[in-house]
């Protein structure tokens, strides 16, 4: 029952949670994609293929740093300086 | 022209230094008359005659320190139950203060996490993983909360 590896999915599904606030197609999208991934996934009992889908799930995270990133880049480069033709 | 100028604004900060140096003094004599009593009997250098002297308008409280309202145990009830009917796979009708998230409201444990952080959002403090996988039902969740914030009423 008790499996060492579920505190990290807890705190991965808990990151993931908290970064989805500000995606750009809304809260409600981001939050029912990701229970669906980790749903689709819930009968996964192998140590090593949990730890190879925590692995992707921080890339996940990491994908989304970049995005923001991204968008913070464009936003404040369209403040400052004037729009490319 | 410009001297007359020159002359209000070096009045203007002439006022100013001496409103500054009489709120230094004032509030020197005011940290003074804070002292017990027994210090100014032994203290020579300020009598009694000199603490009299503060005038009346300028020992009110300049400054206003803001806080949240105390907390009860009924607040954080009715808060927690509140944020918890707003969840939108808990039906309002079956809720009550001693439901199980898994056994009667039919939550799993990715459910019961984002229960736990709507509730660090409600109360603005975070809730550890390790305790927050343990609380299961509201009366929990207040349960802990109360520790957290030291309410015991």
């Amino acid at each position: 029952m008790t499996n060492p590896l579920r505190g990290e999915v807890i705190r991965l599904y808990k990151n993931l949670l908290y970064l989805g606030r500000e995606y750009p197609k809304g809260t409600a999208y981001f939050r029912e994609r990701l229970k669906t991934a980790f749903m689709k996934n819930k009968d996964v009992t192998d140590p090593e293929k949990i730890q190879k889908l925590i692995d992707r799930g921080d890339f996940v995270i990491k994908e989304l740093e970049a995005l923001y990133y991204l968008r913070k880049y464009r936003a404040m480069k369209k403040r400052y300086y004037e729009p490319e033709h | 022209m410009a001297s007359r100028a020159l002359a209000q604004c070096v009045r203007s900060l002439a006022r100013a230094s001496a409103r500054l140096n009489e709120g230094r003094t004032a509030c020197v004599l005011l940290a003074a008359a804070q002292r017990p009593l027994s210090s100014w009997t032994c203290n020579q250098r300020t009598s009694r005659t000199e603490l009299l002297r503060i005038p009346s308008p300028s020992v009110h409280l300049c400054r206003h320190y803001s806080d949240a309202p105390p907390l009860t145990l009924d607040d954080i009830q009715e808060r927690v139950l509140y944020v918890l009917k707003l969840y939108d796979k808990i039906n309002p009708d079956v809720l009550k203060s001693t439901s199980h998230f898994m056994k009667d409201l039919g939550l799993d444990s990715l459910d019961q996490v984002e229960i736990i952080m709507a509730m660090e959002d409600e109360f603005g403090f975070e809730i550890p993983d390790g305790d927050g996988e343990k609380l299961m039902t509201p009366e929990e969740i207040v349960t802990y909360i109360a520790d957290k914030k030291d309410v015991y009423e």
